[in-house]
């Protein structure tokens, strides 16, 4: 996809969000959910730029996510740390923490990549819950309940005023959503691509794949980590229950409807997960049930997500208007 | 103090025979197949409603020897439809090996809480195999324990034997280190694969069954499954089947030791760590090969 | 091509906006229960005594003229994001008169609901959530907790260990919980009980979810061999095996299984094997017989829909249900949460067990209306040998030594 075109459904998309406030700011319940569809499109974006671009079969998305939370929580609630500082402390730790688990594995094979950043969500949960964690100050298994809201210029940003909140937020995932599509449209991307066509041949014109690979892994963790931060401190709350499948299986879908690697694709995989898992909620424990059928279906016979179909779809009314004039 | 010791070591040894069923099958898929099946708990648990279903509500004659019996042909019949309808088609794409595990994500989330639906939320528990207890000395054992135990250890060499002693077993072997070399000298490739995802669902039923008869039939409790077998496997060196039968045994006496030493709280967090740090040193695990 | 998006943002905005059709003669209460995930069990406990007090309700010609219609939502695991999900659809959408919860979380739960002005009933039985509650006592004046925190529940369980007529051979006493708030706050609270009169702490020992091997405890409990090992684990399966592994080579030790008694399968499962182990439901429901003929009828009507003994939550899950109906009615508005909230709080409840209030903390404390009961299994059912407060014995019904226990 050309950048031209990654952007200009993005800019859609963000402007579209950006006007949904006028219509829905007071209704707590759908600007709830707009904002959890900003924060889940930025951190599965962040897993889709590491799995279908980067080729690292990366399984600590989640992991990632929870260490940014922990990060700011802690920081804000035991040494004082004003939010809007330790938000960004947490993104930096988590991108050092990218590192230290991206240095071992990432020179191996796809599915041993998988095996220790999956370890490492894994680990997190005994970790957090046992006496370590609570060493740190992590509340053990009852998490940290009393996380301060962000406070900006005097204002105070969490869950109780939404609209402040969602643009808070929103303005957030523009700049990440830009420094990703920068990322995936620069040498770097080049470079990716030329890894993935035949990394030996790549590796002979000097691109080193392990460098590349520990980069974008440091700046995906580092997004993800903000973006796990923000949540925290938007909910006010955290606990181990967010290292549970449930929340790695939503991403997931996540990036299945969108497509892998077809980059915008997950923006919308994110908008129709959360919005499909929200209409589905009425119906109990069918709503699992349901979302697992479609991930069968759309891996069999939608390999590219939901995004391709769509724009043949819209090209094909557009090639259809132009040639009525 | 010795007598307390050889007591935690049987535990150990318990506990390891218990993760030895659990990983087997997910071992050996992935080991021929290169797939990996995150719905493997799922096939777990399917076992135990299996057997469930037989044994409570038809209360079938013949208990468990015919629970057995059927179960033979139930899973093969699904382990071969479910490679055939739904991981072969994906076989095509150079990217199959992760959607593969999306597309089993999405059919354990299926499963579970099709089970869920269909028998209810709460845990259902199964007659045991066998009641009664051995005493040798001091030491008093479940029979239940012992029979798990012969049967995991004797399931897992034998199957060992078979695929370094057979011709079968050496065709799957071929196909495993490389598939399209051993359809040239003409090995039935997509059979192989479908057959040893059958066979290796057997196992998964079989150890469903033995170990929900031990414990319960738990619809949640799959993820758990999963992520147990997921470690022994990973430790063990995926794709290896004596990897995963030490790696097993490690684990369990790991668990008892640290959970008797130390208290039990520890014992995941020690789990795990040993698993890291294998991992980071060894990154294919134990015994894995490339 | 940003058609891409904006049809994304389009379909999201209809579906969201059609699901909210209202109707205006009903009176809607909110349920949101785990349905899925590894709470549903204890979920589905509540959900049936609530099923059968609306049912009742609706039946005897509804509220204020109005039936009563359920709105549920499925909390999951009560993940923050959820919960809060939770309180924005029942309260802000589909705005709710009432929300009953029974177990809802930690503390989430209450924040979420405290921005809403419904009463909220809840069963989180723990400290985290009452501190949450006490740090705005204003703010949450919605919020009732329909039972003891795990500390007084453990303070009865100790006086009534105490209270058993029977002579403990030594003082030692093994402590087993779970690691979350529940376990911690009633395995800190008995070992600081029994330390008091002069008992050891033999081994205090805490165990994650999911434990079913417990050979290495159990090698230990041995050696020591106690007077009593307490069990706190709220979740079935691993009491089970905790039984059915120390039976094999038991100690001369009363099994006070605390809370861990109350869940259905333990007793289905085990059946007349569990004979002689103790425990306790908070705002229970006394057994075999009830305490008079009006909660008997209950008891009969509620094993006759659903053909098993009432297990925890159920009863109270109802009794909320009722309580709520009956300020509804002295107040006349449904909407009128203000004075719905004060008659509550100042007038009550008179249910089927006596006259209750809600305490201190909005909690309903244990009172002789709603008393914590402590049981012994005796012939595969739950037996009541105490009620409290006060601790006295129920009925005519005794303590027998478990059979394990070598005289």
């Amino acid at each position: 996809m050309s950048l031209k075109r990654m952007l200009r459904i993005l800019c859609g998309f963000y402007c579209v969000m950006g006007i949904m406030p006028l219509f829905f700011g007071g209704t707590d319940y759908i600007m709830n959910i707009l904002i959890m569809i900003l924060i889940w499109a930025v951190v599965a974006s962040c897993w889709d730029v590491i799995m279908g671009f980067a080729g690292i079969f990366s399984f600590g998305q989640v992991a990632f996510y929870v260490v940014g939370a922990y990060a700011s929580a802690i920081l804000s609630v035991s040494l004082d740390i004003p939010p809007v500082f330790s938000i960004m402390m947490a993104g930096v730790i988590t991108g050092l923490f990218g590192v230290l688990v991206g240095l071992p594995c990432l020179r191996l094979a796809g599915p041993y990549v998988a095996l220790v950043t999956f370890a490492v969500h894994m680990t997190l949960v005994p970790f957090l819950r046992g006496p370590l964690g609570r060493a740190i100050g992590s509340g053990g298994s009852q998490g940290i309940l009393t996380i301060p809201p962000i406070e900006l210029f005097g204002l105070a940003f969490s869950s109780e005023q939404l609209v402040p909140f969602f643009y808070l937020t929103l303005s957030l995932t523009i700049i990440c959503t830009l420094v990703l599509v920068l990322v995936i449209k620069s040498y770097w991307g080049t470079a990716f691509l030329a890894l993935k066509d035949s990394e030996n041949f790549a590796a002979s014109l000097g691109i080193s794949a392990f460098k590349y690979k520990l980069m974008v892994f440091a700046l995906t963790s580092f997004i993800t980590g903000l973006f796990g931060a923000l949540y925290a401190h938007y909910v006010g709350m955290l606990s181990t229950k967010m290292l549970s499948m449930d929340v790695f299986t939503i991403l997931m879908i996540m990036m299945v409807i969108g497509g892998i690697g077809k980059y915008p694709g997950v923006v919308v995989g994110a908008v129709i997960t959360v919005t499909l898992s929200q209409l589905l909620a009425p119906l109990g424990m069918y709503r699992p049930l349901i979302m697992g059928a479609i991930v069968v279906v759309l891996v069999l016979f939608l390999r590219d997500g939901i995004i391709s179909p769509i724009i043949r779809i819209l090209s094909s009314w557009q090639r259809v208007g132009v040639e009525e004039e | 103090m010795l007598l307390e010791i050889i007591d935690v070591f049987i535990s150990g040894l318990i506990n390891g025979s218990v993760y030895a069923l659990m990983a087997v099958g997910l071992t050996l898929v992935y080991g021929v197949t290169k797939a990996f099946n995150f719905a493997y708990g799922s096939f777990y648990n399917l076992g135990g409603y299996f057997a469930w279903t037989l044994l409570i509500p038809l209360t079938i004659i013949g208990g468990y020897f015919s629970v057995f019996f059927m179960a033979i042909p139930f899973f093969f019949i699904v382990g071969y439809l479910l490679e055939k309808v739904l991981i072969s088609p994906l076989r095509k794409y150079d990217d199959w090996e992760m959607k593969v595990m999306m597309l089993t994500l999405g059919l354990s989330l299926f499963m579970d809480f099709g089970y869920q639906s269909i028998f209810g939320p709460r845990i259902k528990s199964l007659p045991g195999i066998i009641e009664g207890t051995v005493q040798i000395g001091e030491i008093v054992l479940f029979q239940q324990d012992i029979v798990i135990f012969i049967l995991s250890i004797s399931g897992m060499l034998c199957f060992g034997w078979v695929l370094n002693n057979t011709r079968t077993g050496m065709a799957v072997q071929a196909v495993a280190q490389n598939p399209a070399g051993a359809q040239i000298v003409g090995i039935p490739k997509d059979f192989i694969f479908a057959a040893t995802f059958a066979i290796s669902t057997i196992m998964v039923g079989f150890g469903g069954i033995l170990l929900c008869q031990k414990n319960f039939v738990d619809p949640m409790g799959s993820t758990d499954i999963m992520i147990k077998a997921w470690v022994i496997t990973a430790f063990g060196g995926m794709g290896s089947i004596r990897g995963s039968l030490y790696a097993a045994f490690i684990l369990g006496m790991l668990e008892a030791f640290v959970g008797w030493y130390f208290g039990m709280i520890h014992v995941q967090i020690a789990t795990l760590t040993l698993l890291l740090v294998t991992l980071a040193i060894r990154p294919r695990g134990l015994m894995g090969r490339e | 091509m940003r058609k891409t998006g904006l049809l994304a943002i389009i379909f999201t905005l209809v579906m969201l906006t059609t699901t909210s059709v209202f109707a205006a003669d009903t009176i809607k209460v909110g349920v949101p229960l785990a349905a899925t995930g590894a709470y549903a069990g204890s979920g589905d406990n509540y959900w049936k005594g609530i099923d059968m007090a609306i049912n009742e309700i609706n039946k005897g010609g509804g509220l204020l003229g109005k039936q009563l219609e359920v709105v549920r939502f499925d909390s999951q695991e009560f993940a923050p994001e959820i919960v809060m999900q939770g309180a924005n659809y029942l309260c802000g959408k589909m705005k709710v008169a009432s929300v009953h919860a029974g177990w809802a979380g930690w503390g989430q739960d209450i924040r979420a609901y405290g921005k809403y002005d419904a009463p909220f009933f809840c069963d989180d039985g723990a400290m985290p959530a009452v501190e949450v509650y006490k740090s705005d006592p204003e703010k949450y004046y919605n919020t009732y907790f329909i039972t003891d925190t795990g500390g007084d529940q453990a303070n009865s369980m100790f006086n009534m260990l105490t209270a058993l007529p029977y002579d403990y051979p030594n003082k030692k006493i093994v402590i087993i919980n779970t690691d979350d708030a529940w376990g911690m706050e009633v395995g800190d609270t008995l070992s600081k009980r029994f330390t008091k009169i002069g008992w050891k702490v033999a081994k205090r020992e805490t165990v994650p979810y999911g434990t079913n091997e417990w050979g290495p405890i159990l090698t230990k409990i041995r050696r020591i061999n106690p007077a009593i090992i307490h069990i706190e684990i709220p979740s079935s399966q691993e009491v089970i095996t905790f039984f059915r592994q120390f039976i094999k080579q038991p100690t001369d030790s009363i099994l006070s299984y605390g809370w861990s008694i109350t869940p259905l399968e333990v007793l289905t499962t085990l059946g007349k094997d569990a004979d002689g182990i103790v425990g306790e439901m908070p705002a229970g429901m006394p057994a075999p017989k009830a305490p008079n003929a009006k909660s008997q009828a209950w008891v009969d009507q509620y094993m006759n829909i659903y053909k098993h003994p009432v297990p925890a939550g159920s009863w109270i899950a109802y009794t909320s249900v009722m309580a709520w109906a009956e300020a509804v009615k002295a107040v006349g508005d449904e909407y009128d949460f203000k004075a719905v909230n004060k008659h509550l709080k100042d007038v009550g409840y008179d249910g089927l067990q006596g006259k209750m209030k809600f305490g201190e903390n909005n909690t309903l404390h244990a009172q002789p209306a709603a008393p914590i009961v402590h049981y012994q299994v005796q012939d595969g059912k739950l037996v009541a040998l105490f009620t409290d407060p006060p601790l006295k014995p129920y009925g005519e019904y005794k303590f027998q030594v478990p059979r394990w226990i070598k005289k």
